[in-house]
């Protein structure tokens, strides 16, 4: 067996209101040790917030103990669909930490703050050309926060025309759910569109859909069960001729980054999720960010405050009539936004094209190797990612869900599971362009072992999956019956 | 390409097991006429790391920044200390690299990090329940809005002029495509008008936006103010920007708020040109199935063992979609992490140091000032607006603060444009010295007697590279 499980030293470890030793004395700390005026006494908080505080020692132990419980790219493969995990550049990590990068205030006057701009600038063009569609902000903290944004964009384009009842978003069953929750937030409705028997938008149904109240469409190329829309110059064309405009989810840019751009097959307004297709970290949920690329159509109604370049310096545009305003507290997610830069670097012109190659590479190779083992719902060429069911497996009693749990002892992180909701038991793989094919041969050996053992009945182990971790199967609906979100000393 | 595993060996085996014949083969399926020949995107030639390094290395120098300036900056960022140990932790390449703890079995860690971070934000607030973060202070806000109104299922939204200008233009924003009304409330003078904020809210009104500490530093009671909205059944949201301040004063959970937002920035997270940094979500737990956000709870496992899962999702998106309480996915898990450690190492006492340092710089550096300047009336907390004369005086200040590598507040015209340009908005933390007071107030006299000696100088705006401190 060329795989293993997880089975090193864990500890566990008590909250950190649970530790019985309470820090002997506070950290040193810098200052004026002088008084505090008494009108602001007068508002004293009556009674400590109850912090416990550990001491360094104890801090740190206890922090590096509960990172010990994670599965992390860098301890294993992510094999999750429409999250594109992939290693993130350890370079990144210390050039953000520069001090004059990680300790420059937002609100510094421009001229002190141009190195960082001049950056945050660059970084705009290079996303403008990547996409094919010039104009950018870097304002949108994440991917679901630049669906708002560019939707509120393509609002203002309509009602800039004095087109004010174009308040309908036509958005595909196999969308992300941002999508039509964004929408929304941006006052609009959303009408959903039924996939094709192959898992693509059917041209027909998409025109019996658009009339002169369309907003938009919105699109994820390729979409969420792996597959290129094909008709996509249609599609978009279509779009256009009933008087809407096309967004693009660029969650899954990493199938066409350097290939293809979307602003050349007609997409108007595209986000860029960077801790995706640029390889900033997950965090454990975020920072993320969202930069949304426009083209000239959409370009008046960008976010302020915005970069722009003079003559010999860089320049915050904090107003601007036709802007839909600001959507964000700062010019953006600055620290998340330079790891995307470095990692564009680091590919160049030459080598970004790369990225889409080996990604799709190693996703058709992964569905190749699978395909006779599990159910292949669209089958053909995939792009970035492949979609499988558990329709065979459920034959002998085994869920989509027991899969994932059962990958987890063998070693790995599941694939994203039921999603899209278009296909019942859906197991989404993306294994990007930064793993090893032995990586993914142990992958796929794992998971034809897993399908043998459905075949001869033995599920045991799969059904009690997983046994290696720190926790087994945990109890989501006690959590969400009666939820305890905090901690409260008596519990 | 050095992130790239494959040998050309492996692209070929590979290409032979799928059943194409080259890589382009793989791409077959989008329109021949969208294909891009490779390498002719207009985009520099890769660099090699030590090129990346370099590269990035004269970006940041040609910055300034807190390292080496006296930085007395406030307006939602603030400069604290931020230990060793926090960097440090959030290094670690199973909380950088984890992905969103939906598999909880092999997540515990972020998880039981995130109930940590909830529950010493919900005793730091003082409120019942926090959630696992929103992008930042301003989304926060404007989030609190669209949960009251869901809440009381009214949609009048009543705002204080005294809220940070950025948290109210990114509300309003939001609330612009909704149904509802938005009503601003003006202010006079640079503090908190509670009863002509009261006068404002009636029966249709969803819930009424403070901000305490206010946009200004000034630090005010909220009692008459739950008392209006009880009277007329709306929600009352505090919004605050440094949220250091509650290890000193009274917490909005102290005043009954039914919704506390804002920003954990200065909970050992830099300032990072603007970002990433945490957006603090808490609200009362009877109102929590109407809260945005991803939460994370307590639960029990197999073996019946203690363990941590995200909870409540049927709130959210990838459930709910359109009906969801919020489009939020990605959030800032991994600044929770960075302000659970931050609080893991602070304590109480040492929030509370920080709190009174903060404090007593803002205090000394009001008492140290000329006649000719004054600093805000009323109770203030780490920041305040000091006025000049006249836009001339304050202008040759700013200069003369400059050259003394001081970045000495921000003019408020630029946050606030109905400001008079003669303000300058003014914060303090823990990392501000007695050496930094004297110094800006030695730079406060050169420039007044200057001035004075010859009003129509004109100001030369700063440009020159300071000399490194610290």
């Amino acid at each position: 067996m060329k795989y293993s499980a997880t089975s090193g030293i864990q500890h566990e470890e008590p909250l950190l209101f649970e530790h019985a030793h309470k820090a002997a004395e506070s950290i040193s700390l810098p200052g004026v040790a002088g008084n505090v005026p008494a009108a602001l006494e007068t508002f004293a908080r009556k009674a400590p917030a109850g912090i416990p505080g550990l001491s360094e020692p104890e801090a740190v132990r206890h922090f590096v103990r509960l990172s010990q419980w994670n599965h992390g790219i860098e301890t294993g493969f992510y094999p999750l669909g429409s999250c594109t995990m992939k290693y993130n550049p350890r370079v990144n990590e210390q050039v953000v930490r520069l001090p004059g990068l990680a300790h420059v205030h937002p609100d510094q006057p421009e001229e002190s703050v141009q190195g960082v701009l001049a950056l945050l600038y660059e970084l705009q063009t290079w996303l403008g050309e990547i996409s094919g569609l010039p104009h950018v902000t870097l304002q949108p903290a994440a991917g679901a926060h630049g669906e708002l944004t560019g939707m509120m964009m393509i609002r203002a384009y309509h009602d800039s025309r004095n087109d004010t009842k174009r308040r309908k978003v036509l958005v595909p069953d196999s969308a992300h759910g941002t999508n039509p929750a964004s929408a929304v937030l941006a006052g609009m409705h959303t009408v959903e569109i039924k996939s094709g028997a192959n898992g693509r938008i059917d041209p027909d149904v998409l025109r019996a859909n658009l009339d002169d109240e369309t907003a938009a469409l919105m699109l994820t190329n390729p979409n969420t069960t792996g597959m290129f829309e094909s008709d996509i110059a249609d599609i978009c064309r279509l779009v256009h001729e009933a008087g809407g405009l096309v967004y693009g989810d660029g969650a899954n840019l990493n199938a066409l980054v350097g290939i293809a751009r979307p602003g050349d097959m007609g997409i108007d307004c595209l986000h860029i999720n960077v801790h995706k297709t640029f390889a900033t970290p997950h965090g454990g949920g975020g920072p993320g960010a969202g930069p949304v690329a426009v083209n000239d159509t959409l370009s008046p109604f960008l976010p302020v405050p915005r970069i722009e370049q003079a003559r010999d310096s860089y320049n915050i545009v904090k107003t601007d009539d036709s802007s839909i305003g600001p959507v964000f507290g700062s010019i953006g997610q600055t620290g998340v936004l330079l790891r995307a830069a470095a990692y564009i670097a680091a590919f160049g012109r030459e080598h970004l094209h790369k990225i889409a190659e080996d990604a799709v590479l190693n996703a058709n190779y992964v569905r190749v190797r699978l395909t006779d083992a599990y159910h292949v719902p669209f089958p053909g060429l995939c792009k970035h990612e492949c979609l499988l069911t558990d329709e065979i497996q459920n034959k002998h009693g085994v869920k989509t869900l027991d899969i994932a749990k059962r990958l987890i002892d063998l070693g790995f992180h599941p694939m994203t599971v039921y999603f899209p909701l278009i296909v019942h038991g859906a197991m989404l793989i993306e294994p990007t362009e930064t793993e090893s094919k032995n990586t993914l041969d142990t992958f796929c050996d794992a998971m034809l072992e897993i399908a043998k053992q459905c075949e001869t009945g033995d599920t045991e182990a799969i059904h009690d999956a997983p046994m290696m971790p720190i926790r087994r199967r945990l109890d989501e609906t006690q959590a969400a019956r009666k939820p305890v979100l905090v901690w409260h000393d008596d519990d | 390409m050095r992130f790239l595993p494959h040998t050309d060996d492996d692209r070929q085996a590979m290409l032979e097991t799928i059943g194409v014949d080259g890589m382009r083969d793989l791409f077959a399926d989008i329109p021949a006429e969208f294909h891009r020949d490779p390498g002719s995107l207009d985009l520099p030639v890769a660099l090699s790391e030590a090129c990346i390094v370099r590269k990035f290395t004269e970006a940041a120098e040609a910055n300034r920044h807190a390292g080496n300036t006296r930085c007395f900056l406030g307006n939602g960022t603030y400069c604290h200390f931020v230990p060793a140990v926090v960097d440090y932790v959030i290094s670690r390449g199973e909380f950088l690299t984890a992905y969103t703890p939906y598999q909880p079995e092999i997540a515990q860690g972020t998880l039981q990090t995130l109930f940590e971070f909830q529950s010493m934000i919900a005793r730091l607030t003082g409120m019942e329940v926090s959630n696992a973060s929103m992008y930042d202070a301003s989304t926060s806000v404007a989030e609190a809005a669209l949960m009251a109104q869901r809440v009381t299922r009214k949609s009048r939204i009543v705002m204080a002029g005294s809220v940070n200008p950025r948290y109210r233009a990114v509300t309003e924003n939001y609330l612009s495509r909704l149904d509802g009304e938005y009503v601003q409330v003006a202010m006079d003078g640079f503090a908190t008008s509670l009863d002509t904020v009261i006068k404002a809210i009636d029966d249709q009104t969803a819930c009424v936006i403070v901000q305490y500490p206010d946009f200004y530093g000034s630090v005010y009671d909220l009692a008459p103010l739950r008392a209006a909205c009880d009277a007329h059944m709306c929600l009352l949201v505090v919004a605050f920007s440094d949220a250091t301040a509650f290890a000193l004063i009274d917490p909005p959970g102290a005043y009954g708020a039914d919704i506390a937002v804002g920003s954990g920035q200065s909970l050992g997270i830099p300032m990072e040109f603007g970002g990433p940094h945490l957006g603090l979500f808490t609200c009362k737990q009877q109102y929590v199935r109407q809260m945005p956000g991803r939460v994370c709870g307590m639960t029990e496992d197999l073996d019946g063992k203690r363990g941590f899962v995200l909870t409540l999702s049927t709130r959210e998106q990838h459930i709910r979609r359109e009906k969801a309480t919020s489009n939020i996915c990605s959030n800032q898990g991994l600044m929770c992490t960075a302000a659970a450690t931050y609080m893991t190492l602070m304590g109480d006492a040492g929030l509370e140091t920080v709190a009174r340092h903060s404090a007593a710089a803002l205090h000394q550096l009001i008492e140290g000032l000329p006649t000719h300047v004054q600093a805000a009336p009323g109770a203030h907390y780490n920041e305040t607006v000091l006025s000049f004369a006249d836009q001339a005086t304050r202008n040759h200040f700013m200069d003369e603060s400059i050259r003394q590598n001081i970045f000495a507040g921000i003019p408020l015209e630029q946050l606030d444009a109905s400001a008079e340009p003669r303000h300058l908005l003014v914060a303090t933390t823990e990392m501000i010295e007695e050496d930094d007071i004297t110094t800006y107030l030695q730079a406060l006299e050169v420039a007044l007697s200057f001035t004075h000696k010859s009003c129509h100088r004109t100001p030369t705006h700063g440009s020159g590279q300071g000399a490194g401190r610290r």
